[in-house]
């Protein structure tokens, strides 16, 4: 017992510190909760996937008394809520919120949260309305944008195309031969990369436009192309008898283009030409890549914040608005303009 | 009838040497003709004897490859080029046009006018005329006709016999010195031809001169003062209806052409 006999001061410190480390545990468990270990706590569980222990070892932070600080039960019973709300235990994930409103009415955490579970307890179709409403200001800024590319192209590109089809058909070599060229370019590279030459690689030739000029003169052209093919057809679909009867009467090739041939061709005009606006409104979402906000970048833009697929269906809902109006119109200009073959 | 043959009057159209060749083939092969005011030619021939390509030649629809058109006695229509004939450009060709007046086989009607928008265009649009004096000159030509009830509706709506008779009308509205037609009455249905007939002989009446090019016999015996037989591309035989038609000029080939159509 030489050991016991002759104790040195280190040896009886050194002993005294291994015992309170031995009965830290047990006094532990009489002292108030540390809420820092109980978070950590519940965060090693909540890794191992056991969201309902999680719960459990987060109840163990108690409500506090008056006047007592209780920021630490706030934020477990808003952890509570929220795994709760995982769990898809929508009437505890409330419950929870509820307690921290109690202590704190203004917690805007917990008020979103209370709301956002109220949200997610309404009937789908209520959901995406309420979505709906709250997409649809900043979804049809971006319909107006689309709706006028459409307009402006809608102006510009039958006009375009009528001089390309005229030009084609001209016996003026070079005319025909320079039209010929313009729709072998537009009508043969993606719209994409016009789209991308006109906003981004024209700027290296000394011309800057802004993304609405630019986008509006790639629809154009592109789309002038196209009709232009469309237009040669319909003009040269016309029965050569006509053209000759307008010359017997004395017409010049111009008056006879304008009086009688060109005329004739808006009924049978029509179905293409709306095949190919109804392409358009389609097409200009393909402007949204030289920094336009129109309606599909709008859609985008609210996805990509929200989350949420109701922008995206409220999006093709608009889209289908648009080509079917416009599909309508057609229908109606095309039985306007071929009023004289009704018997 | 014999003083249309007067050489001391001046032709109102006069073509000479007239050539139109198709890639290989001479549809028109050196036909000289001289047709004088108030005179009614009928020419007469099997089908793809020339007949239509001469008269569409008349009035510069077909660019002919040899040959001159005097028109009131001045050469017109054409002027040569690296020893080829081209056609005037327009500014000369359309005002000839204008004073020469065609009707076709098929009308051609303009489809999306009315019948009196048909008539009217050829003073609206080419002589300028006010609408209001080219609307009246239409209801003139309408009136003519017979077709006056029809001056709202579309052609679509109108029977064959009343489509030509409105493209006759849209025809004599431009006031034409010469009146061509071509084939008038062969897309006809049988019962429709003679309201036609009966519009081409008020005009012929009227002293209007023309050229017919037709299938039917006896409207050319009716109303000819000469007629012209073609065949591969030129007239072989000419005289009036009598000559004509009683002995066939004493050509074999009329002959058997006339037997097979009677």
């Amino acid at each position: 017992m030489t050991l016991f006999s002759k104790p040195s001061g280190r040896v009886v410190i050194a002993t005294l510190l291994f015992l309170w480390a031995l009965a830290l545990p047990f006094a532990a468990c009489a002292a108030p909760v540390d809420p820092d270990q109980v978070f950590k706590n519940a965060s090693d569980i909540m890794a191992q996937g056991d969201l309902s222990a999680a719960v459990a070892e987060l109840q163990k932070i108690p409500k506090p008394a008056k006047g007592e600080d209780g920021e630490a039960y706030a934020r477990s019973r808003m952890q509570i809520a929220r795994l709760e709300f995982s769990l898809g235990e929508m009437e505890k994930a409330s419950a929870a919120a509820k307690d921290v409103l109690a202590l704190y009415p203004d917690n805007s955490e917990a008020k979103n949260f209370a709301a956002s579970v109220a949200a997610a307890r309404q009937p789908g179709y209520v959901t995406f309305f309420k979505d709906c409403l709250r997409f649809l200001p900043s979804l049809l800024k971006g319909a107006v944008t689309t709706l006028l590319l459409v307009v402006g192209t809608m102006l510009i590109s039958p006009l375009g195309g009528l001089l390309i089809a005229l030009g084609r058909i001209s016996a003026f070599r070079p005319v025909s031969a320079l039209c010929w060229f313009v729709i072998w370019f537009f009508r043969g590279t993606p719209l994409l990369l016009q789209l991308f030459f006109i906003y981004y690689g024209l700027p290296s030739l000394g011309i800057t436009l802004p993304p609405a000029t630019a986008a509006i003169i790639g629809l154009g052209l592109n789309y002038s192309a196209y009709l232009g093919e469309i237009i040669r057809g319909g003009i040269q679909s016309i029965d050569h008898g006509q053209m000759e009867a307008a010359k017997a009467i004395g017409m010049t090739y111009r008056q006879a283009m304008r009086r009688v041939i060109i005329p004739q061709t808006y009924k049978r005009l029509m179905p293409p030409i709306g095949n190919e606006f109804i392409a358009l409104i389609k097409d200009t979402a393909l402007v949204s890549t030289i920094a336009m906000v129109e309606l599909m970048r709008s859609a985008d833009q609210l996805f990509n914040t929200y989350f949420n697929v109701t922008a995206l269906v409220l999006a093709a809902l608009v889209y289908l608005a648009f080509t079917t109006l416009f599909t309508f119109i057609f229908q109606r200009i095309e039985y306007r303009a071929g009023i004289y073959e009704h018997r | 009838m014999r003083g249309f043959m007067n050489t001391d009057r001046q032709p109102l159209i006069e073509l000479q040497g007239i050539v139109k060749r198709f890639k290989s083939l001479t549809a028109v092969n050196g036909v000289s003709l001289s047709v004088y005011p108030g005179e009614k030619l009928v020419i007469i021939g099997p089908s793809g004897s020339g007949k239509s390509t001469l008269l569409r030649s008349i009035n510069f629809l077909e660019e002919i490859d040899e040959g001159t058109v005097r028109f009131e006695g001045h050469e017109v229509g054409y002027h040569r080029r690296h020893g080829k004939l081209h056609l005037d450009k327009q500014s000369v060709i359309c005002p000839l046009r204008a004073e020469i007046g065609m009707v076709f086989q098929h009308f051609h009607l303009f489809p999306h006018m009315t019948v009196l928008g048909n008539v009217m265009e050829g003073p609206l649009t080419v002589q300028k005329k006010p609408a209001a004096e080219a609307r009246q000159i239409a209801l003139d030509m309408l009136a003519k006709v017979g077709l006056s009830d029809k001056q709202d509706v579309y052609p679509a709506t109108l029977s064959g016999g009343q489509k030509q008779r409105v493209a006759i009308a849209r025809a004599l509205a431009m006031r034409p010195k010469l009146m061509l037609f071509d084939e008038p009455t062969s897309a006809l249905d049988p019962e429709l031809v003679g309201e036609v007939f009966d519009t081409i002989h008020t005009l012929a009446d009227e002293g209007m001169t023309m050229i017919i090019v037709t299938h039917h016999m006896g409207f050319a015996r009716e109303l000819a003062d000469r007629v012209m037989f073609m065949e591969k591309g030129d007239f072989i035989a000419q005289g009036t209806p009598q000559e004509f038609f009683d002995n066939q000029g004493g050509n074999e080939r009329i002959k058997s052409f006339l037997s097979r159509l009677i």
